[in-house]
């Protein structure tokens, strides 16, 4: 048994250290931040400017501004003595070995027995860091590469030497993983370990490229993006996201550290104007600009792009291009689409892809690291070995013949096969001898793409598809568009329901999950709107009782539902997780009842359930107005958490009831102990609630309230008619008095008849048409 | 008649809500803390009091249970003074030093604390329960927002944006200057550590509160510069006959000479002090170019502004030591300090008559007249 690690320190409060330590408290634990005394009479100033600034930063470094009280802030001068009590030290200052070397003396001589010690160096080879170092610190140092922001960025690239102990490194991934949620992976001790390395090289042919080839950068970004699975900042968006001045830094760090004859060193290019830029302070977003820059010259906002061929700005071209669309054909076609364009990302990903093959097993044990780095650290959607496959690796081996790229042992021995393989149901992945070999899941995590890959499901539609996950437990799993929730979605939900019964016979519990980015945007709006332009109110009416009928079903089911959603989860997607037993939400949840923005309110339970929660809350003596006061401020403005550990704040989720899983694929598995748990001797909620509602009264309070934001501004004449249908449901309407309370039938009824009300008007139906058409909510 | 006197005021410092000092202090002890160094400082024999009368708006929850027999409690006064709260919003502790004048020529007791307390951090205006009357809601303005109120008063007397400001700048700049000069020192009882009022700021420029967007109305003028920021704190004033400081060695600071409430549109509830200092003047056979000191609750600067144009007011003797938009303004409180401001301020500027006076959400008018003794 590893005695777990509780409590952490970070030394240097810069960007990283400072973020480290953010997420660190994120997770719970306690970490102290050091930093240099840089004014004397203010000793920890530069650690607390760090925090502070963080709870200022955005996107934020701190899932709740309350984890800010849980990073301690220190300086290096009067605060090593903490040291000794914390079981891992990260070292975060500045990329120079010399001063490196300085703190690891007075880490050594403060670090208790079994502390830890890890850089976050991403330059620095572990062997010159652990050069002179007693015996001791070199068995407990590591690397420890972050990828910034810590908080959003999956990859935990780990680094161990010879000379690290065993265990150390199962001791910090274990952490990683299930404390910190990374993805965790196992690097060699070798120059940019995997992700920095194949990324850099990514990033400079492609932009060798396009000056060779004149492909201007909204193309190659157009192209380097969505329709080869990377994120829409392509290239060249990227390098302004991460910094231009920053990449100097990272290819020195190659240069000085790769082998005589990687091919880096023949990608790599000095190039004039990219060195003009940083000189001139255009270093990237956080600079005056980049590739990209906001021109605010004559009051105007103008995107514009640097034209890489003249060096001026011109305004943003934005490219659309049919090798692009090629995309929608997989890789290959985007690769011999018949034009420059194919060309260049021929000529962009060849030599990537095929330096990524050239270098297992030297800078990783598996394939699996080099994809999953990649699919973490660049947040690409598949990793070089999962694009070489999908080109297909004999087509693959030719073309990088045609370029006389050299084949290496790796590729050779996979000619004729591929990189990966289904076998029996179980994800094979081809080993360095020339075998596949199954890819193993750590325990405690399952995914819903393994289950899948095995098996068919208990039932499928278009929406929605039921699996077996094993000990009686079904996953109800939603795969519409965006997951849009239609009466698809219900019908499997209620298979479900059926299905299990009353949970005695063959299956006890219900799992709502799927792995999608975003759990489920909401209701499909599209279909409502198709319903509402040709008249068909009444089909309407019976989606939001089925609805209604859906969710309460799930809610009073004789077995217990636990939902594990991640991403967003809003409107219908949040409703329905208001209705679990229990939700296991992945910390990074941004749940929201954000129906106003399209003329609507919650008419699926959200508003009822969202109105009972805060009177829980509040307790039974609460007056009539707080709970439907606060279920207003949250709903009538949309209220979307930023983290799951903010929707407790809105109550979307329950303390005490609903948890918090860092670790993205360990949801399902927790999900389905949760389930297993409460199966055992489960008894369903009773469906008993009452709340006595302020009627008029309450109405005439939350208007006057519309009123005073209208005057002011901050809401639209519609947000108006808006309000006053979610006002008729909080108070109770009309016939509603503060004597008599009512139960959850009746606010579901006002639901139903408020929602109806408004789909009967244009400013409804414009907000959803202009929803639809720009994706943003229309201010009438 | 039994001539009536201010024979004592402290107050808390006053803190911003939500941020400031106070957030975390409970409304009652704030008070208590007040009301017992009033004693301790007037050296009053406290069993001779007939009543505390506490002044707050929003009296419930922490300001609930009857806070002025709750507060009487805290401070350790004898069981035998009573304790009574009263409620007229912004004006409900200038209406406790009425109440007590009244009751006192009435020969009903001889000595009173008229004190007043707004948490506006722990109790946020309009409660916790806003259940407005849904007929009177939908046909008046009886529930008008009071910013709303000042943008009608601004629009009604043309008052520009840069005026309010200018006006809102003179108040900081003559808070900070008293503030500088120690002319608070007397007035405030420490609570906890907290000694100095946190709303008021010196460096405040016009420049800044230029870039600032309109508050309640996105086309109006009113900001949140120009607008008495949400405050807590307390106040108490001890009123007795002028018989009862004499015969007790206390020191009277003014003679309570007349007081008035008037109502008004609530529209423009701003304007209320016109029609009550026109009421009290009267009432006190003086005119107004007789007053030396003038204490106008700075509600809003527009709302300010418009009292001073509808009576017109001598500017220079308002508020010498600034006013609710530097100092801030906890509702219940305000009435107390002004009146208890006012009564030292005849004193310490050795004048003869002083008017405070103020207005009241939802349309009224409240003003005192003192004769320094």
């Amino acid at each position: 048994m590893t005695k777990p690690i509780q409590k952490v320190a970070v030394i240097g409060a810069g960007v990283m250290g400072a973020a480290i330590a953010a997420h660190m408290a994120n997770a719970g634990i306690p970490v102290h931040l050091l930093d240099i005394v840089k004014d004397p009479e203010d000793r920890n100033k530069v650690a607390r400017e760090a925090v502070e600034k963080m709870l200022k930063t955005s996107p934020a470094p701190f899932m709740h501004p309350k984890n800010a009280k849980l990073v301690t802030v220190g300086n290096i001068e009067d605060d090593l003595s903490v040291l000794k009590d914390v079981d891992w030290v990260i070292e975060a200052i500045i990329e120079r070995l010399d001063i490196k070397h300085d703190l690891y003396a007075k880490i050594t001589k403060n670090r208790g027995a079994d502390t830890i010690i890890s850089s976050n160096t991403s330059t620095i080879p572990l062997h010159k860091l652990i050069e002179g170092q007693d015996k001791d610190f070199q068995s407990h140092f590591l690397i420890t590469h972050f990828f910034n922001p810590p908080r959003y960025m999956r990859l935990l690239e780990i680094v161990t030497g010879d000379k690290t102990k065993s265990g150390i490194a199962d001791r910090v991934g274990q952490f990683g993983d299930v404390v910190l949620g990374k993805g965790v992976v196992h690097c060699k001790d070798t120059a940019g370990f995997i992700a920095n390395r194949l990324g850099v090289f990514w990033m400079t042919t492609a932009i060798n490229a396009a000056f060779d080839q004149k492909i201007t950068v909204e193309e190659a970004d157009a192209l380097l993006s969505k329709p080869i699975g990377v994120p829409k900042t392509g290239v060249f968006g990227l390098v302004d996201l991460v910094g231009l001045d920053l990449m100097p830094h990272l290819s020195k760090s190659l240069l000085d550290n790769l082998p005589k004859d990687d091919a880096y060193r023949s990608a790599y290019r000095d190039i004039p104007l990219i060195n003009k830029l940083i000189a001139d302070g255009y270093t990237g977003r956080k600079g005056k600009g980049g590739f990209y820059r906001l021109n605010t010259d004559g009051g105007k906002k103008q995107k514009e792009a640097l034209d890489l061929q003249s060096g001026d700005y011109k305004p943003e071209k934005k490219a659309e291009l049919a090798a692009g669309d090629a995309g929608r054909k997989g890789l290959r076609a985007v690769l011999t689409h018949p034009d420059k364009y194919g060309e260049y990302v021929h000529s962009v990903m060849i030599p990537s892809l095929h330096y990524a093959a050239s270098l297992v097993p030297q800078i990783a044990d598996d394939i699996i690291s080099v994809d999953s780095a990649m699919q973490m650290g660049f947040n690409w959607k598949f990793g070089p070995f999962e694009m070489i496959d999908q080109l297909g690796v004999d087509w693959f081996i030719e073309q990088c013949e045609k370029l006389s790229l050299p084949i290496h042992d790796l590729l050779q021995k996979a000619k004729g096969q591929s990189f990966y393989k289904t076998e029996n149901g179980v994800l094979h992945f081809f080993g360095t001898d020339g075998k596949h070999h199954p890819v193993k899941r750590a325990e405690g995590v399952l995914l819903l793409s393994d289950i899948k890959r095995a098996g068919t499901p208990v039932a499928k539609n278009g929406s929605a598809s039921i699996w077996d996950i094993g000990d009686g437990v079904l996953c109800v799993e939603f795969h519409s568009k965006m997951n849009a929730i239609d009466t698809d979605i219900f019908a499997q939900l209620q298979k479900a329901t059926q299905l299990i019964g009353d949970g005695k016979g063959n299956y006890k519990a219900l799992v709502i999950h799927n792995e999608a980015d975003n759990f489920s945007v909401g209701a499909n709006i599209g279909l409502a709107l198709f319903a509402l332009n040709v008249g068909l109110f009444g089909q309407i009416e019976e989606l939001v009782e089925a609805g209604q009928k859906t969710y309460s079903m799930l809610q009073y089911a004789p077995f217990p539902v636990v939902a594990a959603p991640a991403g967003m989860a809003l409107g219908g997607g949040c409703e329905v997780l208001l209705h679990a037993d229990v939700v296991m939400a992945h910390a990074e949840l941004y749940m929201g009842l954000v129906e106003v923005g399209v003329g609507l309110i919650p008419g699926w339970g959200g508003c009822t359930e969202l109105l009972f929660r805060h009177k829980a809350k509040a307790g039974p003596k609460s007056g009539p107005m707080v709970a439907p006061i606060k279920a207003f401020e949250t709903i009538s403005v949309a209220k979307t958490s930023t983290s799951a550990a903010e929707a407790f704040d809105l109550l979307y989720l329950r303390d005490g009831v609903d948890r918090v899983v860092m670790n993205k694929d360990r949801l399902l598995f927790d999900a389905k102990q949760k389930a297993l748990e409460l199966a055992k001797d489960y008894a369903p909620p009773v469906k008993d609630r009452t709340i006595a509602l302020p009627g008029p009264s309450g109405k005439a309070a939350m208007m006057l309230a519309v009123g005073d934001f209208q005057k002011k501004g901050a809401a639209t004449l519609y947000d108006g008619v808006v309000s006053e249908a979610l006002a008729d449901v909080l108070s109770g309407g009309k016939d509603a008095d503060a004597t008599v309370p009512v139960d959850e039938d009746f606010v579901l009824k006002q639901e139903r008849t408020s929602f109806n009300k408004l789909v009967r008007n244009e400013g409804t139906l414009n907000r959803i048409q202009h929803m639809l058409d720009n994706g943003k909510p229309l201010r009438n | 008649m039994t001539e009536v006197v201010i024979a004592g005021y402290k107050r808390s410092a006053f803190q911003l809500a939500n941020k400031g000092a106070f957030t975390k202090t409970r409304s009652d002890d704030m008070l208590a803390e007040v009301v017992k160094a009033l004693i301790a400082e007037t050296g009053v024999d406290a069993s001779l009091i007939e009543d505390l009368a506490v002044g707050c708006a929003f009296p419930e929850a922490e300001q609930g249970f009857n806070i002025g027999r709750i507060v009487g409690q805290l401070a350790g006064l004898p069981q035998s003074v009573a304790g009574v709260t009263v409620n007229r919003f912004c004006g409900s502790s200038m209406q406790t030093i009425h109440d007590a004048a009244a009751k006192i020529m009435a020969g009903a007791g001889e000595a009173y604390i008229a004190a007043g307390v707004e948490s506006m951090t722990r109790v946020p205006m309009g409660g916790f329960n806003p259940m407005p009357n849904p007929g009177l809601a939908a046909q008046s303005a009886a529930y008008i927002s009071m910013g709303e109120t000042a943008e009608n008063v601004g629009k009604k007397h043309n008052i520009a944006r840069v005026a309010q400001e200018e006006f809102a700048l003179k108040s900081h700049q003559k808070a900070a200057a008293a503030q500088a000069a120690g002319k608070f020192d007397a007035e405030i009882v420490t609570i906890g550590d907290v000694k100095t009022d946190g709303g008021i700021r010196g460096d405040a420029s016009l420049e800044a509160m230029a870039g600032l967007k309109p508050a309640f109305d996105a086309n109006g003028t009113v900001t949140a510069a120009t607008s008495s920021p949400v405050t807590d704190g307390a106040s108490a004033v001890l009123v007795c006959s002028l018989n009862f400081a004499k015969k007790h060695n206390l020191k009277p600071l003014a003679k309570i000479k007349s007081f008035a409430v008037s109502g008004c549109a609530p529209e423009v509830m701003g304007l209320g002090p016109v029609s009550a200092t026109h009421k009290a003047l009267e009432r006190a056979g003086l005119k107004l170019s007789d007053i030396d000191i003038i204490e106008l609750n700075e509600a809003f600067a527009a709302q300010s502004l418009g009292v001073i144009k509808e009576l017109d007011l001598p500017v220079d003797k308002i508020n010498i030591d600034g006013g609710a938009i530097a100092l801030g303004h906890p509702l219940g409180a305000s009435g107390a300090r002004i009146t208890g401001k006012a009564a030292s301020l005849l004193q310490r500027e050795n004048k003869k008559y002083a008017l405070a006076t103020m207005c009241i959400g939802g349309g009224q008018g409240i003003a005192t007249i003192l004769e320094r003794i």
